[in-house]
């Protein structure tokens, strides 16, 4: 019967070897690359220690970046969690063609990126976006990739494609609640408000948690968007990490620079994690 | 049919010892039931025996075969589990021949022992069916089935009556006592309920916490019960158990309560005063009767007697033609009635 | 009264959707001087850029994403089942591996992809498909070997058991039994990871070049700032988007109930 373990790790041995290749491998790399000042034309590499990273510190472009990625995170997020939360509950009570609706309002999350990013650059033109034609008739002049507008475009363009992932997650976790509480509350009275805030809110916490974490984490990725509408422009208004990262390691080659923001970059995801973790820890220990 | 011999089995997970060597030897073409609560390693034996769980140390013999070492597969065992485990994908008829594909059976064999477990089971009309498609008896019984048509050495019943309704449960214990005197199986049938043990045993075991409390018939069990564990499990409503000082207090209990830590009486054996014939030997005493259960021949009185000591007894309908909640009639225990254990749970002689 | 608030609501959500939909669709066909007056609603279709795109070597870099996202999913496929057995079944590596399989999914492309271009650069990979797979599967084993954990869990370990007492060895057990209940939901999760795998710029834009241009990358080529080719870039769009969009359709149902039955638990 002790051969049992062995079974269990041959089929577990693929898995992790591809994953300790793919992934363990370059990671390791890289924070090597990190303490480095390794260019793609430089000969002879130096082991600078902390260097790269202290040099971050002074970096102004750097901090940019990190306060736009920020910022974009944090309101990406949170218009998607409201908007989708609304939506959820919408498609939820909905009887009438309901399969094809939900279908379509989910098809925006398997867009490739880049295709909507191209896509709403021409949308919001101001020579060939149908958008400024139309608030041209109503007398509205908006310049969305302007430099005040900019970001907050790119927010727009993030909530319509990931909204519907939200969507599909806090649907899948309506849809996956008790129907019990639901009936008490009605039998005693409460009113669709109070349903909401005090039974649907609390028994969707995890979920919503969940949505976040995984949202949140696609966010500090964000790329393409930036690549197809603006890059980085106008000036650094929509300079992101990711995008930064790929310049300063494709167009400026200083490969150890890049690894170490990119470093920084898995710093601020995993705090990110571990404080959500724990808030979801503790809600769960108080319910 | 064969018979199954534990030696000295111990299971252990890290530090805890869910089974502590057990000896047991299962009769040949008789069932047995191992009963206890939930955690007293009666699955966890069960599963050693099929080899779904690696024995920390002991030997089982199957027959004469040391099949301690031995895969699943190569026991010779069939086993029946809690939630039946029918394959959904496949029909009635495939999920019943299952086991005898894996070993290469000839086809026309297959059919034919289909057939004849169907029929026995009362499913032959099912056998192109999906399992989705049965009701839980049903289910129950092509489960049975499967495990039947391989004509194993043994059967294993790992609570397989838990996840049915009171009624279908009953028909089913039948079901089941009626297909074993058909084939003469061996089975050992694994449940934490003591009155589907009492009503299908030809021998009881009762674990707890990993040890046998006592291997009986159910008479043995019910009359002679080794351990308090044993008196309080088996039998329902439970027995009553009372310290010996507290039954001499508040029942005037003498000499049978000497030399012993608790006593025991079961509620069938607190009768109204008037049952009992004068002459006999017996403890009597008044009582307040607090709560009348009636359960059709029978009624179940909740008692208070001297010193706040509950007390239930078991009475026919008809005696209490004129007892009713809030009277304070007289009891009697006759002498016999009473089992005396020792402060370490064990049985004492009268 | 809610319920004209949840119709509108749905309705608005369509449109929003629906609209850059439409305007893509209409610009595909569209000539140039029509593409350079949007409110003009009416038009000659044209299929003009539609000989651009098989011309233009569209087709063939879908191709390319269409063969990367094959080969990417088999391997995740293969791969992912027998670990996430494993670590179903017999918590192999406990709670190490979990975590492990979380943490690969959390790391932005960012910090991998330095390594992984001068790695490929070194063995001389550099503009293979070799190199986006490789890269492709630093994010889609996670995803399908996580959900495919959910979904093992699913499935009563009683049908295995059941399986080796009647006379099967475990493997066997495996893949008569457990494999065809979760067969569905691997197919589920084949599509998902394709997906992922049919959308990447960010890898193939760095790791691949000429010889294996992706979708996407062929998509973002047509960003000029001149903005001019907008039309074949629109045909370009929808030969990316539409087998997405279809796909969604078929995937959709499965995919609530899964997440809602499987991954949400865990």
């Amino acid at each position: 019967m002790s051969r049992r373990i062995p079974i269990g790790y041959r089929f577990l041995a693929p898995l992790l070897a591809l994953l300790a290749l793919l992934v363990a491998y370059p990671l390791g790399y890289s924070l090597w690359l990190s303490l480095t000042n390794r260019t793609i034309t430089r000969q002879e590499i130096a082991f600078v220690g902390l260097d790269q990273y202290s040099g971050l510190l002074s970096n102004a472009g750097y901090g940019v970046a990190m306060r736009n990625t920020l910022i974009f995170v944090v309101c990406a997020v949170g218009i998607e969690l409201a908007l989708g939360l609304l939506i959820a509950l919408a498609l939820q009570r909905q009887r009438w063609a309901r399969d094809v609706t939900r279908a379509f309002l989910l098809t925006p999350m398997f867009v490739t990126p880049i295709a909507v990013g191209l896509m709403f650059r021409f949308l919001l033109n101001q020579q060939l976006g149908a958008i400024p034609q139309v608030l041209d008739t109503a007398g509205v002049t908006i310049d969305f990739f302007g430099p005040t507008l900019a970001l907050a475009t790119i927010v727009a363009i993030d909530v319509w494609q990931w909204t519907p992932f939200m969507v599909l997650l806090l649907l899948a976790g309506l849809e996956s609640l008790p129907r019990q509480p639901f009936e008490a509350a009605k039998v005693d009275g409460a009113s669709m408000w109070m349903t909401f805030r005090r039974i649907t809110l609390p028994l969707l916490r995890p979920v919503i948690a969940i949505a976040v974490v995984l949202r949140a984490l696609d966010a500090f990725k964000i790329f393409e968007y930036v690549f197809a509408t603006t890059r980085g422009g106008p000036g650094t208004a929509t300079e992101t990490i990711q995008y930064q990262i790929y310049r300063t390691a494709f167009q400026f080659f200083r490969l150890g620079e890049a690894a170490a923001m990119g470093f920084v970059l898995v710093g601020v995801v995993l705090t990110l994690v571990v404080v959500l973790h724990r808030l979801l820890m503790r809600q769960e220990a108080a319910t | 049919m064969a018979q199954i011999s534990l030696k000295a089995l111990v299971k252990r997970y890290g530090d805890i010892e869910a089974v502590r060597a057990v000896d047991l030897d299962i009769a040949d073409g008789k069932i047995t039931v191992l009963v206890g609560p939930s955690g007293c390693g009666k699955t966890t034996t069960l599963r050693m025996i099929a080899g779904l769980e690696s024995v920390t140390s002991g030997r089982i013999l199957i027959g004469e075969r040391d099949v301690t070492g031995l895969e699943p597969k190569d026991r010779d065992l069939a086993m029946v589990f809690q939630n039946y485990a029918l394959y959904p994908h496949m029909s009635v008829a495939d999920n019943i021949a299952f086991g005898l594909k894996a070993r290469n059976v000839p086809r026309a064999e297959i059919e034919r022992r289909v057939r004849e477990a169907a029929d026995l089971l009362d499913v032959g009309s099912l056998l192109k069916r999906k399992p989705g498609q049965l009701s839980g008896g049903q289910q129950q019984r092509v489960a049975i089935g499967r495990a039947i048509v391989r004509e194993p050495a043994a059967f294993l019943f790992d609570e397989p009556l838990s996840n049915l309704d009171a009624k279908l449960r009953v028909e089913m214990r039948t079901e089941i006592l009626r297909v074993q005197r058909e084939l003469r199986g061996t089975i050992i049938h694994v449940t934490h309920d003591q009155e589907e043990a009492m009503t299908l045993a030809h021998r009881v075991v009762v674990m707890n916490r990993g040890v046998l409390e006592q291997i009986g018939s159910p008479a043995d069990v019910y009359q002679r019960p080794a351990t308090e564990f044993v008196a309080r499990f088996i039998g329902s409503p439970q027995m009553n158990v009372l310290d010996a000082d507290d039954a001499r207090a508040s029942l005037g209990v003498a000499g049978v309560g000497d030399g012993a830590a608790r006593l025991g009486v079961r509620p069938e054996d607190v009768q109204l005063a008037g049952e009992v014939a004068h002459d006999r030997p017996a403890v009597r005493f008044p009582a307040l009767v607090e709560v009348v259960e009636l359960l059709g021949a029978s009624a179940i009185l909740t008692l208070r007697a001297r010193a706040d000591r509950r007390l239930r007894a078991l009475v026919s309908a008809r005696s209490l033609a004129h007892v009713h909640e809030g009277d304070e009639p007289e009891f009697a225990i006759e002498r016999d009635a009473w089992h005396r254990f020792a402060a370490n749970g064990a049985r004492m002689a009268t | 009264m809610i319920g004209v608030w949840r119709r509108a609501l749905i309705a608005t959500a369509v449109v929003v959707v629906a609209f850059p939909y439409a305007w893509v669709t209409l610009a595909a066909f569209k000539d140039r001087a029509a593409l350079n007056d949007p409110s003009r609603l009416s038009f000659t279709p044209t299929l003009a850029n539609w000989r651009e795109v098989v011309e233009g070597r569209v087709l063939e870099s879908a191709l390319t994403s269409l063969l990367v996202g094959v080969v990417t999913v088999g391997i995740a496929l293969v791969v992912g089942t027998l670990g996430a057995y494993a670590i179903s079944r017999f918590r192999s590596g406990g709670a190490v591996s979990r975590f492990g399989i979380l943490l690969s999914q959390l790391m932005p492309p960012a910090v991998l992809v330095v390594p992984l271009f001068l790695v490929a650069f070194d063995l001389q990979l550099r503009d293979t498909m070799v190199a986006v797979v490789a890269s492709h599967l630093t994010f889609v084993l996670p995803v399908v070997t996580w959900f495919l954990i959910g979904f093992f869990d699913g499935v009563p370990r009683e049908f295995e058991e059941q399986a080796m007492v009647d006379g099967y060895s475990r493997l066997q057990a495996f893949r008569r039994v457990v494999l065809p209940q979760v067969l569905p939901g691997i197919g589920a999760a084949g599509i998902f990871a394709f997906v992922l795998s049919w959308n990447d710029l960010f890898y193939a834009l760095i790791l691949a070049g000429g010889n294996t241009t992706t979708l996407p990358v062929k998509v973002a080529s047509f960003n000029t700032f001149r903005g001019v080719e907008l039309g074949a870039m629109s045909a370009a769009i929808l030969v990316s988007v539409v087998p997405v969009v279809i796909a969604c359709f078929f995937v959709q149902r499965r995919l609530v109930r899964g997440i809602s039955g499987g991954g949400l638990k865990s």
